[in-house]
């Protein structure tokens, strides 16, 4: 049975959700500010210097970026749960209170880390200003402040997948939605063993990215494939289960591919091997899966003999495309060619691994959660098949030419570095700066940073159109 | 069961990139191997096209071979390989028969 | 209704998933109490008895350090305190660190201690990486004590008028941007005297890290390294 969008009208749990991706989208932008920051001080390292230095302008880049998407990720969900659920979202008051305190602390800590930036080495400053972690760098207060808001979340989905229908897509979330939570506490803690540091740290990053958060995806796409081309909820149903199992068997053990050079022992680079090349495999059955149920459904509605798409949200279903192409693409292809450890060794710590990652949250997790507001844009203003307009066209094209060609440029760069940098210089001081002021390192900065710009003109269309395109007249109500 | 030698060789700097190429596309390859199988079983390509989805996946496979080669992997990671190379051929296969059989109990 | 097979079965698949996730945690759980136990930090006495250990204790900053290949790994390795000549350290000749070689080993705990403090609180890892994780606009950290360009010989130590490398990457570290290398700098991030010494301490303790070989090659090219 296929979800309707309209009975969600008047729903708070809808509210809300339309409110964690307002937030989401503004700190989307923040994001590709600055990135973009960043991206200027490779090509002309004096910008800004002693002012808004490159550590804070890509601390904020990355927190912005892990925080819309948890933003978008939480919003998904209140927005998903009343459809799945057939019922309002239980403690949605505490809830809206838990999004303000949420909202409240992010602006305290980008406040701090824009005008406060470093402090003394003692407690305090973990404390209260940041925690220098890459990626969890919020400072101690806020990471109690997030457990919080975690916990609240987690709560409301609980009693309302428990008290309403349970679909399997509220199951896997339930049961995900959990450890995503709980792992954090694993990266919450100060040691001054640096080997025991990144272990840890590595169970929030890898576990989140590339276990829990892939099985969200999952999760998501089994809920828009629902929606918008009504494939059948048995099909999808399984099929997630059998993703979960694929990317769960692959995803936690693959972790082993970041304990090679930390300090850990050696077992990790057969266990990293394995899982590592299993990795993709998950990723390449997501991507059949959207086919096949695209073609089957658009089969069966073609043997009707009513020529009509079966897709009722045009710009949506094209995020969620890219969304299952982008997967395997970005973390698929861009992870494995330097997963192993015999070739990780010279491109751990290089160019590659942010090409990588800028690809791999792109096209993992930015793409669907694009597509989660598009599907509340049209949920909100009642729009039985929305229609692509011109911005929308503008946006998914400049975004993801943007990003794949700042991929393409971090690429070469990574390139160069592996070649100098590494396996002739050995990563030392010198070597590293002889591999930064190559020509075609250079040149491949310069193309990243105009990359980057295109990324963020098609976020401004972005913005635009999701603004719009509700009022729009072009879309079937 | 450590691999003794997983490091021992240095990898010459002209096999990096011929490694880079190789593994990307084994994912490209493999991609199109079971992008073909699929769009040829829901019918969107033709029946004869299937074979061309094979010969992507041997294509794959060599690819995995030539990057092991170059990288000087050992045996564990060499038979890790293997087993990666037989899931892909496998996976489209189990796929479609658990989705076919899904279809075939829900629609009729 | 056509005949029920279990690869159809939801309740089957989400058994599985079920099992195969728990199997994968329970085994990551158990490697981890492994590797917990490999990597906990080393003690004085460790370094004392000729214990190797990954991670090995504060004191180590009374060592000599040096980070050579050993055929017996079929990479490089940190050596501490001198090569045995068969595949291990000797934990005998001493490095003097800011004069001293004598450090307790509560001393050179409150030193590490600071210096972990210092490189997060200064945030390093947003343009530096260390044991290769961080950001990349600025080197890798991981062997840094043992950089050529810090050694006697090297360039840093004439740059900042000093004559051994843990003053004079102290030096650096409080006013980074007064010994421009490059055209990209560290900016100056307020490091005092004593949190530049716990960081150089922090510096040095990381480098004595068995980090299974990387990176590879170390300073192989010192011709290059000196400008030669």
């Amino acid at each position: 049975m296929a979800n309707n969008h309209l009975t969600g009208i008047g729903s708070e749990s809808k509210q809300l959700a339309t409110w964690y991706f307002t937030f989401a989208a503004i700190l989307f932008g923040a994001q590709l500010l600055f990135g973009l920051v960043a991206a200027i001080q490779y090509v002309m390292p004096g910008f800004l210097f002693e002012l808004l230095d490159f550590s804070v302008a890509r601390m904020l880049h990355i927190n912005a970026l892990v925080v819309w998407m948890v933003f978008a990720m939480f919003g998904s969900v209140y927005w998903l749960l009343p459809d799945e659920t057939g019922i309002e979202t239980i403690g949605i008051k505490i809830g809206k209170l838990l999004y303000w305190v949420f909202v409240a602390a992010i602006v305290v800590v980008v406040l701090v880390y824009l005008f406060v930036q470093v402090g003394p080495a003692d407690e305090t400053s973990i404390w209260f200003i940041h925690e220098g972690r890459e990626y969890i760098e919020a400072p101690r207060w806020a990471d109690f402040g997030i457990v919080v808001v975690a916990l609240g979340f987690v709560a409301n989905l609980f009693l309302t997948g428990t008290a309403g229908n349970r679909s399997g897509i509220v199951t896997v979330l339930m049961a995900d939605m959990i450890a995503f939570a709980g792992l954090y506490l694993a990266g919450m803690f100060f040691t001054d063993n640096i080997s025991v540091d990144q272990y840890w740290w590595w169970w929030v990053i890898h576990l989140w990215v590339e276990a829990t958060w892939e099985v969200y995806v999952g999760a998501i796409a089994a809920y828009g494939l629902i929606t918008m081309i009504g494939a059948h909820r048995k099909v999808v149903e399984m099929w997630l289960w059998i993703e979960v199992a694929m990317l769960f068997g692959s995803g936690i053990l693959g972790i082993g591919h970041h304990y090679f050079w930390i300090g850990t022992p050696e077992y990790w680079w057969e266990i990293g091997a394995l899982f590592s090349a299993l990795e993709p495999l998950p990723l390449v059955a997501m991507f059949i899966h959207v086919l096949y149920d695209w073609g089957k459904t658009q089969g069966a509605q073609d043997a009707t003999g009513v020529e009509v798409s079966v897709i009722n949200n045009k710009p949506a279903f094209t995020w969620f495309v890219l969304n299952a192409f982008g997967n395997f693409l970005g973390a698929g292809i861009w992870g494995f060619f330097h997963t192993l450890p015999q070739v990780n060794l010279y491109t751990h710590g290089t160019q590659f691994t942010s090409a990588h990652g800028h690809l791999a949250f792109f096209g993992a997790y930015a793409t669907i959660l694009i597509g989660m507001m598009y599907i509340a844009v049209q949920g909100t203003n009642g729009i039985k098949v929305m229609k692509h307009t011109k911005s929308s066209l503008w946006a998914v094209s400049m975004i993801c030419g943007g990003v794949m060609g700042m991929t393409v440029a971090l690429t070469v760069a990574g390139y160069v570095q592996v070649l100098v940098s590494r396996a002739q210089m050995g990563a030392t001081w010198a070597g590293y700066f002889d591999g930064q002021s190559g020509m075609w390192f250079a040149q491949a900065m310069d193309w990243r940073l105009v990359m980057g710009a295109v990324t963020f003109l098609g976020f401004l269309f972005l913005a635009k159109d999701l603004l719009s395109t509700g009022k729009n007249p072009v879309h079937e109500r | 069961m450590i691999e003794e030698v997983v490091m021992r060789q240095d990898i010459a700097l002209d096999d990096f990139l011929p490694i880079f190429i190789s593994s990307s596309l084994v994912l490209v390859f493999g991609g199109f191997y079971v992008g073909i199988y699929t769009a040829v079983k829901v019918k969107l390509l033709k029946k004869w096209t299937m074979p061309i989805a094979y010969i992507f996946w041997m294509l794959t496979a060599y690819c995995l071979y030539l990057m092991g080669s170059l990288m000087h992997v050992g045996e564990f990671t060499a038979k890790a390989l293997v087993v990666a190379a037989i899931g892909l051929f496998l996976l489209p296969h189990a796929v479609y028969f658990m989705q076919h059989q899904v279809h075939e109990e829900n629609e009729h | 209704m056509a005949k029920t097979s279990v690869w159809s079965d939801n309740r089957f698949w989400q058994r599985s998933a079920g099992w195969i996730t728990g199997f994968a945690a329970v085994l990551l759980i158990w490697l981890t109490f492994d590797t917990a136990g490999q990597i906990a930090m080393g003690t004085d006495e460790d370094l004392k008895n000729g214990v190797t250990k990954r991670v090995p204790g504060p004191t180590v900053i009374n060592y000599k350090i040096t980070y050579e290949m050993s055929d017996k790994r079929g990479h490089e390795v940190p050596y501490i305190g001198g090569n045995d000549g068969k595949g291990g350290s000797l934990f005998q000749e001493k490095q003097k660190f800011f004069g001293r070689d004598d450090y307790s080993e509560e001393e050179a705990a409150a030193l590490l201690h600071l210096g972990k403090l210092g490189s997060q609180t200064k945030n390093c890892m947003n343009c530096h990486t260390l044991l290769g994780n961080g950001a990349y606009y600025a080197p890798d950290l991981t062997k840094a004590w043992l950089d050529p360009a810090w050694q006697d010989d090297g360039t840093m130590q004439a740059m900042t008028g000093k004559s051994t490398k843990e003053e004079a990457m102290a030096e650096f570290l409080q006013h980074p941007s007064t010994y421009p290398t490059h055209a990209r700098m560290m900016p100056d991030l307020g490091i005092t005297a004593e949190e530049a010494k716990g960081l150089v301490a922090f510096l040095k303790h990381m480098s004595s890290i068995d980090t299974n070989g990387f990176p590879r090659n170390f300073g192989k090219i010192r011709g290059a390294v000196n400008g030669k």
